[in-house]
């Protein structure tokens, strides 16, 4: 065994690594399915909890599914162990989704948690239960981080601003609202760490709601360099799109000043735009800034470039301005002045992409003068790690593209590292080529020399490039980059086989391409260039350069005195190694080939002739179809050249021959001049990942509209006045213009509130059919916002005064803020109590009970005991043959049958109530004849609103246990309250205090059906109505129709109920929302408002079961 | 915001994954990546920001250690970026290092950071001396404690104090016995030698690091001699604004510990305290190198640990490489390091001998280029000096110390 250890190195070192993983995970990760899981989770001690949980999380680092441990780990959820409880919730976020029944049972837990006076339990239990994405527990979850969002710990309130996402991400429609306020609320905190995060949430939730921002901006651009870096990164981007859409951009700015730029590239610095048509060669040319590229990178800033560049094929609409009224100048706008004096200092920030963002507010809304001060900051983040040199890199190249001026002078910060990675050299090797001047050429090309040099050629042939952009960007130059080109050439192709070199070949055709971009420019002056290259072709052995060269000669076949003059040579030179080239080549030199023939002089001709018949008949018969195909193609055009003996005879002769002119049209032509500027480039924001992947990003959003954001700065209003009064104009105008054509488009009555009295005879045919049934409803249209002061808005002079009236003194009550934008009718149904039918269920079945079946139904009634009794109608019914003695029902905790369980979970909440008994008894039955059935009155106290209350039936002298389920719709009662009250009552009951949930209903269909003769409204109504009311025990307050309604769409239909919970007396409202066509399935939203939420809850998931399932009783 | 964070192995295996939205990420875009990074090679793995067919990710490589991060929607790419930077600097600082054994001995305590890190794809506690107080780190103690009892919580129960001020970088109240702080400038030498021996660029990069273990909460001045040579600068979060712009001097709170104050820099640099000549001559298949090394300018401390590599060209099939002084190693991807130490007071240390091309190879026509690593200590190259470091309540027994040291950064020769 000893000789084990000791004998090499290398056993030491391993044993070494062995003491070192001594005492850490190790071995849970190396192994952790080598013991038995499950019994450890149960284990009664924390450590060992502790090591089975480790083990799981292992498995779940390794990409396993260990879910199915889920029941037994969410037990431990209680524990008192921190690092228990954090395990726990780590696996919990894992699998809450897949589990949503399990992970149901740790939410009393985390509502326990959130008590705690520990804040870290507290943020613990917040963050986890926001995790858990469950639909069911968002309106408790959002409940939680509006309590949270209050905390006094910085640390909550801070995870309660990052939870809020979390909710949003569920999609919520209805918590939208509840959620947004919550955003305003951490906006406006006065800790900076809170203010950070709540900018995050801001920016994924509702990154348009400028409102919220107006309000704090000040302040926020105050404790903007206070705050933490992530949240700064944001919270700039949240300031910069504010000032955009409330003041648009600056005058000032780069982004519009050019707009006012003469020719020789200075700015007017008067502040006004003005619409001048640039000479865009002049633009193009000027060196400090690019204009037709500063336009479009601001358009496309404001745009997106997508939308922009698909607008504008034609460059000519680039340079129509912003509207003046667009703009902003920073004199005179405080709201500028003080985004860049707040985002200026964070170009020193520690955090690269704080300086990022900050610069580019700068890039966007610095006057011309100051943007310049973003280029060091800029300049020193290259000096970060590799990652960010890129990111960085990337968007410096975009400034430069559009203002090259400013970083001319910084050239060497470009100069490049072997350390860079090869796309940081690229980019940094664009950098040079866009910003060199003709003072820092002279170094830049130096620096190149040496790049040229460099082992990476994929790095020297992307120099080579820059080479040759350089050169047409500067005259000056040319010469000298040629000569070294030149020399390149020579030096590559001696450079032995340039194909056993891997990326030499790509080095010698870059070289000849860059030759051919500076020849491009002034061909005239380069003849000599232009034979040296023919001359070295011998020598060049890379297809692509030999097929660039060969083209060359084609397009140059023409110019100064020694190039025709050599041009039979070298067809013969093609015509004797065509067999030898790759296709690529072959294509070029029958191109070539073929246009010095149409352009060749008359001693030349019929030797180019000859030599154009050989190669057109070796391209016959290759091996390359491609080459065939040209070949053939080639041979048809060119049969009237190759038919005549005479070069210049043709075009003179026969002026009718088309062919000609179409050859002359594909071969002869001149090369047209380059385009300088390829606008074409897409722009994204600064600092966006668009930017870097140049596409737009799902979730990317350009600049908002300059000035969309429209806020009245004499308004002295709070904003939920002004939304009222929003909400109240919009439904004054409404209704007048809705009186105007009404008969044309509703159906029903126009009345006055109180609705007996009919005013127009139009309405006759409607008024004799409502008579004709005194039972069935009223139909009354009004407005549900109008109130006290609604005799008022009905009478025309009064409405016109209205709406003359200056919104601020327009008075309006509280319950329009919540109506929709429409007028409603309002529905009466006729006493329905009749037709409602309580459902009952089965307490025991004559199978089990021996004939003896007990059925129960709740009553509406209210318990005379105690608020917290619930009334039971209890049918006893024999169907035994035989009389059944001593029927009675008891509680079997009365008789100390106490089930442990049961007791703890209902635990303290009912303490006051102990001394209650659970169970009114009834009346004992004494005898129950045979077929005999008799009616008995209980009432009973539940211990819990979703538990089974156990008792003990007694007949016969035998105890049978039966379980009497509670009904959540019965543990409330009817509150009579009238619409006005409800919608106060409702507009306190905001946010985390509403929830609801969407179902089907299809009860109508049937009923529509069967009566057909009946109102279509109507009947869903009723349907409805008897649905709720026939299982639960509600009041219905109202019943609203939308009068906008065509007859056969019920959308906007909207029933309300009232209630209290028994217990507690705590008002309940439900609010039923109709969506869809009369005679089809209805879709409904079910709302329900009230402060008892895990109540609420509750009863709003039986609702919607209910309103789901099948009726059993047909009216 | 991010989806999720993947920690990969040099090998290409997931350690760990870290979903971090109820957007969960499949691991099978690890795959996707691994696959890519071995058919594209190096540039693949440089490119931080990767749009792949589901996702854009985002990767930074930390000794052989792959941060891969991913996310749908546009954000910020650098706040991806600096926060993974941000990770692996603090599981080093925890772990003493990061690499595969490491991350996967610890792997319950790198889930418990990231956990505390980022809190549904946005950073949330991130300030290194915070972290520490909620997240023991492991160390030896701790180790045995779990040997021996089988149970240490790294959990801490309670909210550190400094979670929730306003100076988030500092727990409220630490107490020390005897109140210590340091100040060292670290300063790294960028230079560019082209290929004629001119020096193109020379410029430093320094940071000024602190070690502050003050009692309560101190507040900092310090002023530099000569703050007109700055060029450019970042400050810690900790540094105020104001006092910096109106008169260069830099005021703060610190946190606890250790720290980077600032980063500066200070350009067009006119000297090199080293200077490096190589020469090469290729001829008939060989090459002949001389590479000599000595002292240009005497910074008045002695320059330690020079060493000099570069990476020999691809047509190089054979090197004889030897020198005067040190130790010269090639390894088999054809880096050649050179290992000097000391300059001798002696002799100029000299590097030789000659390199075999390949065949059909007349010359060498792509050339290697040097770089160069050295270290003084004691002194600050850019000339920069700190004039005084005051506080504003001076506790009992304070210990004020100063240090400066030079490296080299980015100190490329080219041949």
């Amino acid at each position: 065994m000893f000789n084990q250890f000791g004998s090499t190195s290398e056993t030491l070192s391993k044993a070494s690594a062995v003491v070192l993983r001594i005492g850490t995970d190790a071995h849970l990760y190396d192994d952790p399915e080598d013991v038995n899981i499950a019994p450890l989770l149960d284990s009664k001690f924390e450590s060992e909890k502790c090591e089975a949980l480790k083990r799981l999380l292992a498995l779940i680092a390794q990409g396993f599914d260990v879910s199915n441990f889920f029941p037994q780990v969410v037990k431990n959820v209680a524990s008192q162990s921190s690092e228990v409880k954090k395990l726990v919730y780590l696996y919990l976020l894992q699998y809450a989704e897949k589990r949503p029944n399990e992970a149901l049972l740790s939410i009393n837990y985390f509502q326990k948690d959130l008590g705690d006076p520990n804040p870290l339990v507290r943020a613990w239990a917040l963050r986890t239960m926001a995790g858990i994405r469950l639909h069911v527990i968002a309106p408790l979850a959002l409940a939680a981080v509006s309590k949270c969002a209050r905390d006094p710990a910085v640390y909550v309130r801070k995870c309660a601003a990052n939870a809020l996402p979390k909710l949003h991400d569920l999609r919520l429609e209805e918590h939208a609202p509840a959620i947004e306020e919550i955003v305003g609320i951490l906006l406006n905190d006065h800790s900076p760490g809170v203010v950070g995060a709540a900018a995050a949430a801001f920016t994924s939730i509702c990154p348009n709601n400028f409102e919220l921002i107006r309000k704090n901006y000040k302040k926020l651009c105050q404790i903007l360099p206070d705050v933490e870096e992530w949240g700064q990164i944001l919270l700039i981007g949240i300031l910069l799109r504010y000032v955009v859409a409330r003041h648009g951009l600056v005058r000032e700015s780069l982004m519009l000043s050019l707009h006012g730029m003469d020719s020789n590239g200075f700015c007017e610095k008067d502040g006004l735009v003005r619409d001048l048509t640039l000479d865009k060669e002049d633009g193009g040319k000027s060196d400090s800034f690019d204009v037709n590229l500063v336009n479009v990178v601001s358009k496309c800033y404001i745009e997106g470039p997508d939308e922009y560049l698909s607008r504008s094929s034609c460059p000519d609409t680039v340079t129509s301005a912003f509207d003046s009224k667009e703009t902003t100048s920073i004199a005179h706008n405080e709201d500028v002045k003080i985004l860049l004096q707040c985002t200026s200092p964070l170009l020193w920030s520690n955090n690269s992409a704080v300086v990022l963002a900050a610069a580019g507010v700068q890039w966007i809304m610095a006057p011309l003068e100051d943007v310049k001060k973003i280029v060091k900051p800029l300049l020193f983040l290259l000096r970060s790690s590799s990652a960010s040199k890129y990111v960085v890199l990337c968007n410096i190249l975009v400034f430069a593209k559009a203002a090259p001026s400013l970083f001319a002078p910084h050239f060497e910060n470009f100069f490049i590292c072997s350390s860079d990675a090869y796309q940081v050299k690229a980019h940094k090797l664009e950098m040079l080529s866009l910003i060199a001047t003709a003072s820092s050429i002279t170094s830049i090309l130096r620096e190149f020399d040496d790049y040229i040099k460099d082992p990476d050629r994929r790095f020297a042939a992307d120099t080579i490039a820059a080479i040759g952009l350089c050169a047409k960007r500067l005259p000056t130059i040319p010469t000298t980059c040629l000569d070294g080109l030149l020399a390149l050439v020579r030096q590559e192709s001696f450079a032995g086989d340039p194909e056993s070199v891997d990326g030499e070949a790509g080095v010698l055709v870059q070289a000849v391409m860059s030759i051919q971009t500076i020849i491009e420019r002034d061909p005239d002056s380069h003849d000599k260039v232009i034979i040296q290259l023919f001359r070295s072709l011998d020598s060049i052995k890379v297809a692509a350069a030999r097929a660039t060269i060969i083209w060359m000669v084609g397009v140059y076949c023409s110019l100064g005195p020694i190039i025709p003059r050599m041009l039979t040579t070298l067809t013969k030179y093609l015509a004797w190694s065509f067999k030898s080239e790759a296709s690529e080549t072959k294509l070029q030199i029958l191109n070539t080939t073929a246009k010095v023939l149409i352009s060749a002089k008359v001693d030349d001709f019929q030797m180019l002739k000859r030599i154009m018949v050989y190669m057109l008949e070796l391209g016959e018969c290759d091996l390359s179809y491609d080459i065939r195909d040209r070949t053939r193609f080639l041979k048809k055009l060119l049969s009237c050249k190759l038919a005549s003996n005479e070069p210049t005879e043709d075009s003179v002769a026969s002026q009718e021959n088309i062919a000609v002119h179409v050859v002359e049209h594909v071969f002869g032509r001149k090369l047209k001049p380059f385009t300088p500027v390829a606008l074409n480039d897409r722009f994204y924001l600064p600092g966006s990942l668009s930017q870097i992947v140049l596409h737009a990003a799902p979730g990317y959003e350009p600049l908002p509209k300059p000035c969309s954001f429209v806020f009245e700065e004499h308004d002295q209003l709070s904003d939920l006045d002004r939304q009222r009064e929003a909400g109240a104009e919009l439904d004054g105008s409404q209704e007048s213009s809705e009186t105007g054509d009404e008969d044309g488009s509703s159906d029903y009555d126009t009345e006055s509130s109180v609705g007996s009295e009919f005013s127009s005879d139009d309405n006759e045919r409607k008024v004799s059919n409502d008579a004709s049934d005194p039972a069935a409803p009223l139909i009354q249209i009004s407005d549900t916002s109008v109130s006290a002061d609604q005799e008022e808005l009905r009478s025309k002079r009064a409405l016109d005064l209205w709406l003359d009236d200056q919104p601020s003194t327009s008075n309006q009550t509280p319950s329009a803020v919540n109506s929709n934008q429409s007028s409603y009718a309002k529905i009466s149904i006729g006493d329905i109590g009749s037709r409602v039918k309580p459902k009952s269920y089965s307490l025991l079945d004559p199978g089990n009970g021996s004939g003896l079946k007990v059925d129960y139904a709740f009553l509406s009634e209210v318990s005379t005991v105690s608020p917290l009794h619930v009334c039971v109608e209890v049918l006893f019914e024999n169907s035994s043959g035989e009389p059944i003695l001593d029927v009675n029902l008891e509680d079997e905790e009365s008789m100390k049958v106490a089930d442990s369980s049961e007791q703890t979970l209902v635990g303290k909440a009912n303490a006051s109530y102990n001394n209650v008994p659970t169970l009114i008894p009834l009346e004992e039955i004494s005898c129950l004849e045979p077929r005999q059935s008799a009616k008995r009155l209980i009432q009973v106290r539940f211990h819990h609103h979703l538990l089974p209350m156990r008792l003990t039936l007694h007949y016969n002298g035998k105890k049978v246990p039966v379980k009497l389920r509670p009904d959540l719709g019965y543990l409330v009662k009817p509150f009579s309250m009238s619409i006005e009250e409800f919608l106060a009552t409702e507009s306190r009951l905001p946010g985390m205090f509403e929830y609801s949930r969407r179902c089907t209903f299809d009860d109508h269909v049937k009923d529509s059906r069967m009566e057909n003769g009946k109102d279509k409204f109507l009947s869903i109504c009723e349907c409805i109505t008897l649905k709720v009311l026939s299982n639960s025990n509600l009041h219905l307050v109202s019943v609203d129709l939308p009068v906008a309604n065509t007859l056969e769409d019920a959308t906007g239909l909207r029933l309300r109920f009232g209630s209290k919970i028994l217990s507690s007396e705590i008002p309940l409202l439900i609010t039923i929302t109709v969506q869809g066509k009369c005679t089809e399935v209805l879709n409904l939203t079910v709302k329900i408002n009230c402060e008892e939420t895990v109540f609420g809850l509750n009863l709003l998931n039986r609702i919607a079961n209910f309103m789901v399932e099948p009726s059993s009783l047909t009216s | 915001m991010l989806q999720c964070i993947f920690l990969l192995s040099d090998s290409g295996e997931v350690m760990l994954e870290k979903q971090l939205t109820g957007h969960r990420v499949d691991r099978s875009i690890c795959a996707w990546f691994w696959d890519q990074s071995l058919s594209q090679g190096d540039s693949f793995k440089s490119l931080p920001v990767i749009a792949s067919p589901t996702h854009y990710l985002f990767q930074i490589v930390r000794d052989g250690i792959t941060f891969l991060a991913c996310s749908q929607v546009e954000m910020p790419p650098l706040m991806a970026i600096e926060f993974l930077c941000r990770v692996a600097d603090v599981l080093s600082d925890y772990l003493g290092g990061v690499n595969e054994d490491l991350i996967k001995d610890n792997f319950i305590i790198v889930y418990e950071l990231l956990d505390e890190m980022i809190d549904n794809g946005f950073p949330l506690t991130t300030e290194p001396s915070i972290l520490r107080e909620m997240i023991a780190p492991p160390n030896l103690v701790s180790k045995m404690l779990s040997v021996v009892t089988g149970n240490a919580s790294n959990v801490s129960d309670t909210l550190p104090s400094g979670a929730g001020s306003c100076v988030p970088w500092r727990p409220t109240d630490p107490k020390y016995s005897s109140n210590e702080v340091y100040v060292d400038l670290v300063e790294e030498m960028d230079a560019i030698v082209n290929r004629d021996g001119e020096l193109v660029k020379c410029e430093i990069y320094g940071e000024v690091q602190m070690n502050s273990q003050l009692t309560g909460f101190p507040d900092l001045t310090l002023s530099f001699a000569n703050p007109s040579i700055l060029e450019d600068m970042r400050f810690h979060p900790c540094v105020r604004f104001r006092p910096w712009e109106s008169h260069q001097v830099l005021s703060f709170v610190p946190p606890d510990g250790e720290f980077k104050l600032m980063s500066y820099r200070v350009k067009k640099l006119k000297n090199t305290p080293v200077y490096v000549k190589p020469q090469i001559t290729s001829d008939s298949g060989t090459c002949r190198v001389s590479v000599l090394v000595g002292i240009r300018s005497d910074p008045g401390k002695a320059i330690e640990s020079i060493t000099l590599s570069f990476q020999l060209p691809h047509c190089v099939s054979s090197a004889d490489l030897s020198s005067n002084h040190g130790t010269v190693t090639i390894l088999s991807n054809k880096t050649c390091t050179w290992t000097i130490g000391r300059i001798p007071k002696d002799k100029t240390p000299c590097l030789s001998g000659t390199l075999a091309l390949e065949t059909g190879l007349e010359r060498l026509h792509v050339f290697p280029t040097f770089k160069l690593g050295f270290k003084i200590m004691g002194i600050a190259l850019s000339g920069l000096r700190i004039e005084k470091l005051d506080l504003q309540t001076l506790p009992p027994r304070l210990y004020k110390g100063f240090r400066a040291q030079t490296r080299a950064g980015e100190f490329d020769v080219r041949l």
